[in-house]
């Protein structure tokens, strides 16, 4: 699993099936990350960063039950493993490592 | 859940169809989750189209099955694949004659597509063309009604003061006039409009603003005219002189350079120039006088629907035009969309844009179905002899398992691969060959627009259906086979098939046609070419001049040449320059085109006298007499015409003579109905001079430097009267050339398919023929053997054929040529003699191969 590094997608792919813990799955995902970014998003998207971040080890699934507002089909869950939970942190703190180097003269826009 | 709502079938086969197996539960399930939330939320229809949208977003890499391991079919077709590289291989010559003779047939089809495509898009890019209209009227001239593009001056005024709905008007009036810059003085044609026009009609341009005509002294050019007059250089601000005739010239300051426009429209310009300048140039024109006419009144509603409006009362104006100009009453007045103007333009006179070639689809689309079906014919042919040869693979396949549908697949996907070969060629063909080829031939501009998903459609409908009417019955009819016979030996297919045999028929037939159109074209191009004008052209130069005092400083000089045989003095001339005028008879009134001339004009042209007298030189009373010619005399059903009166513009005139009929035009124009009369010397604008045979060259340099002499700031105006023709029998001669080429192709393509089909069925008899040799045969009998049931297909083909040719031909001749040769047989018959030729070189091909084989060879084979 050398490959660690995760897409701006992806990444909110994976922080939203840690925020719905136990009904993280495509749809639910997928109007999560609508509400909350306010972009539009479309499943497919949403399938293909999940099968990728799966792929990676990041994500676990299993399956869950039939329901009937899916027509009797079942529905895959998702849930953050070990691995994907270091890749958040890892992104977490290169992020807020990064924004404490910029210095405050470089938000500073009044002067000149 | 009965009452649950239906997913839409198609996009769940679909999805059904790429989505991989062990993923279809969880991801349809998503979709369907969606699905019948959108239901609740917004509804059964859009929630539908959105899973639609959804099915195709979702075919993406991660979803699709693993296609290699998991099924079967591609591991097939990739086997398929194969066995068209082989069996395409191992016949080179047969594959080669489908493939290319497909790939010419959808060349050649491209050709009508570009043409429709271009003719459908004309004048399509304006902004507001649903909006715009122009004004049209119908008006009764001697019993006939006649339809006319252009309007009373006043009307646009009149129309956008009267309507709300009226957004904008736009008066548009073109006139000749000589434009100057520096030493670059040419003849040109302005475009006098109202400042609206930019606004309506959205011409690109490349520099400068549309509001620029608001300015009368602003002048916006074409790109060719900026380039002609300024080079590549930006030319706004500079100035050009307009010399409208000898006492008025006004200099106009460059304001805007239109982009170069889209390839497909009739109307544009050259010049445009502010409305108000008409008065600049013809001071005596009232701008509302209800007589005056512009060439096209345009206005612009707010909405379509507002026209019938305004057309239902358009009485008002009507009665107002028809009190002012009785002699011309108009019989109501209409409007034409800019939209579909250039279709209804033909139907329309003096208007500004010009017609479709309706007449140019149909023969070019049906030329381009012949030669598609004779293409596509060989390909069912060869593809149903060939099978023959292939037998032993079909049982094979079919004992290891293939079904019906199995072996149906495999032929139709051959089918599809080499259509698409054949597609590819063909595009190339015909965009990289074919199109500039016809471009050249008819100094058209057709271009295939490749980002146009029209096109795209096209191409994939040509290559369905050829592909399914190529591939569809071969491949059924291989399917068909019995395995067990084929192996055991006693089937024997393809040598006689009934379809065969009427398809090489159909494509004889369509071959004739084709060779007797390129005939049967090329000899009334010879007729066209020796059809004499009514006249002699032959050693006549003409001068046009503007004013008296250069007429007779250049009659003055020309005397002085001693090549110059003759001169004669005219208002109008031949060719050139003719006016309109109506004769008023008592009964009726009738519209002729009028000359005036000087006595000694109609021997010098060479106008042959049937009847009466001509002018007398030096003869005051016949300044009310006229000639007339014959055509005149047969329109008015005169019995004896000489002593005749009538009436123009309030003079009496007596014809004193006829004469025979001429062209005034080439002879795609009708003949017209002509007066002469005797001009006024101070009304001379032309000379006609008859000079020394094998002079003219050195007469017409002469011309021209005399003119320099003259009026070194105009353009010479003058030529050679055997060039009045201007490029018709170029294009006629391109005409037969084009057609010549499609009859080419298509006696290739008939001869071709015939090849193979003899090629194939003789090397099946190898055995026999060898036999046949042995035992004592003779060349002839193994050639009577060979040609025995292709003879009478091609009798049966021709016995069709010719009466179909002559029929289309003669439709062909005459809707194409206002005076065409008479028809005669000669043409069929030559194009039964080329094809028969060719037929027959075809086969002595393949009877001199037999013949000349050792029988030895043939028995040993095997």
């Amino acid at each position: 699993m050398g490959r660690s590094h995760i897409g701006e997608f992806e990444e909110l792919v994976l922080l939203t099936v840690g925020v719905l813990y136990d009904d993280a799955y495509a749809v639910a995902i997928t109007k999560a990350i609508s509400e909350q970014s306010g972009r539009s998003v479309n499943v497919s998207a949403v399938h293909k960063s999940l099968y990728r971040l799966e792929e990676k080890g990041m994500l676990a699934s299993r399956l869950g039950d039939p329901e009937s507002k899916r027509g009797g089909k079942r529905k895959r869950l998702f849930a953050i493993t070990p691995f994907g939970k270091q890749a958040i942190d890892q992104m977490m703190e290169l992020r807020t490592h990064l924004r404490s180097q910029i210095p405050a003269m470089a938000f500073n826009w009044k002067t000149n | 859940m009965g009452g649950r709502p239906r997913i839409p079938r198609l996009p769940q086969y679909f999805f059904r169809w790429y989505c991989r197996r062990e993923l279809y539960e969880e991801l349809h399930g998503d979709l369907e989750e969606f699905f019948y939330e959108r239901v609740e939320e917004k509804g059964l229809r859009r929630a539908q189209w959105m899973y639609w949208l959804d099915v195709i977003k979702c075919c993406q890499p991660y979803a699709w099955k693993d296609l290699e391991s998991q099924n079967s079919e591609i591991i097939m077709l990739k086997n398929y694949l194969k066995t068209t590289y082989r069996s395409m291989r191992k016949r080179p010559l047969t594959s080669a004659i489908n493939i290319l003779g497909l790939s010419f047939a959808i060349a050649i089809c491209l050709v009508p597509y570009a043409f429709v495509d271009q003719d459908l898009s004309i004048d399509q890019f304006h902004e507001n063309k649903d909006n715009i209209f122009l004004a049209t009227y119908h008006a009764d001239r001697d019993g006939d009604v006649r339809y006319y593009g252009n309007s009373p001056t006043p009307l646009a005024e009149a129309l956008a003061a009267d309507y709300a709905q009226v957004v904008e008007a736009c008066r548009v009036q073109d006139r000749q006039v000589v434009m100057k810059n520096g030493d670059r003085v040419f003849h040109e044609e302005v475009r006098y409009v109202d400042p609206s026009f930019l606004k309506m009609m959205t011409f690109p341009l490349k520099w400068g603003q549309p509001s620029a005509l608001q300015d009368v002294n602003s002048i916006i050019l074409s790109e060719d005219m900026a380039v002609k007059y300024f080079g590549e250089t930006n030319p706004i601000g500079s100035n050009v002189t307009v010399i409208f005739d000898s006492n008025n010239t006004k200099t106009f300051a460059v304001a805007g350079v239109a982009n170069e426009l889209p390839k497909a429209h009739a109307i544009s310009f050259d010049f445009l120039i502010n409305f108000e300048n008409y008065k600049i140039s013809d001071p005596a024109y009232d701008l509302n006088d209800w007589t005056g006419l512009v060439d096209a009144t345009l206005v612009q509603v707010k909405s379509p629907e507002d026209i019938s409006v305004i057309s239902e009362s358009m009485e008002k104006y009507r009665i107002l035009q028809n009190s002012v100009v009785e002699e011309r009453p108009i019989a109501e007045f209409s409007f034409e969309q800019l939209t579909t103007l250039h279709e209804r333009s033909r139907y329309i006179n003096n208007d500004i844009s010009f017609g479709s070639r309706e007449e140019g689809w149909v023969i070019l689309s049906v030329l381009g179905l012949f030669i598609l079906i004779l293409a596509c014919f060989n390909y069912v042919n060869i593809a149903i002899v060939s099978a023959s040869t292939r037998l032993k693979e079909i049982a094979t396949r079919k004992v290891m398992g293939a079904n019906r549908r199995g072996v149906i697949t495999q032929f139709l996907a051959e089918n599809m691969i080499l259509t698409l070969m054949a597609l590819v060629i063909g595009v190339l063909l015909g965009s990289q060959v074919v199109l500039p080829w016809f471009n050249e031939l008819f100094s058209e501009n057709l271009e295939l627009r490749l980002l146009d998903p029209q096109l795209w459609l096209f191409f994939i409908s040509m290559a369905l259906f050829t592909g399914l009417v190529a591939g569809l019955y071969p491949a059924l009819y291989i399917a068909r086979f019995d395995v067990i016979g084929i192996f055991r030996g006693s089937v024997k297919f393809g040598r006689k098939n009934k379809l065969t045999k009427v398809l090489l028929c159909v494509q004889l037939v369509l071959a004739c046609i084709t060779i007797a159109n390129a005939v049967y074209i090329t000899q009334n191009n010879a007729f066209q070419l020796s059809r004499p004008w009514g006249y002699d052209p032959t050693n006549v130069l003409y001068v046009g001049v503007n004013d008296q005092p250069a007429y007779d400083q250049m009659r003055f000089a020309v005397a002085q040449n001693p090549n110059v045989l003759q001169v004669a003095g005219s208002s109008q001339h031949l060719g050139t320059d003719s006016k309109t005028v109506m004769l008023h008879l008592p009964d009726r009134q009738y519209e002729v085109s009028e000359i005036a001339v000087e006595a000694n004009y109609f021997e010098l042209l060479g106008i042959q006298l049937t009847e009466g007298r001509l002018f007398q030189e030096n003869y005051e009373s016949d300044d009310q007499k006229v000639v007339v010619n014959q055509l005149l005399v047969n329109r008015l059903e005169i019995e004896d015409p000489i002593g005749r009166t009538f009436k123009v513009d309030d003079i009496r005139y007596e014809v004193v003579g006829v004469v025979s009929d001429f062209h005034f035009d080439d002879f795609d124009s009708n003949m017209v109905p002509t007066v002469f009369k005797v001009a006024e010397p101070e009304d001379y604008r032309y000379l006609a001079l008859k000079v020394r045979e094998g002079t003219t060259h050195e007469t017409h340099d002469f011309l021209q430097a005399q003119w320099l002499a003259i009026a070194p700031e105009l353009p010479f105006r003058g030529g050679f009267q055997e060039d009045v023709f201007d490029g018709y029998y170029e294009y006629m001669a391109s005409g037969s050339k084009f057609m010549r080429a499609v009859g080419f192709i298509g006696i290739l393509l008939a001869g071709l398919g015939l090849y193979g089909l003899v090629t194939l069925n003789v090397s099946g008899r190898v055995k026999e023929f060898s036999i046949r040799k042995v035992l004592g045969a003779r060349v002839s009998s193994v050639a009577a053997q060979i040609s025995k049931q292709y003879a009478w297909l091609c009798v049966v083909s021709l016995i069709i054929g010719l009466p179909l040719s002559y029929y289309w031909c003669s439709l062909l001749l005459e809707t194409f040529f206002v005076y065409h040769m008479p028809m005669n047989l000669s043409g069929a018959f030559i194009a039964m003699f080329i094809l028969v030729s060719v037929l027959v070189g075809v086969l002595a091909i393949q009877v001199r191969k037999v013949a000349k084989s050792n029988p030895v060879n043939g028995l040993r084979a095997e």
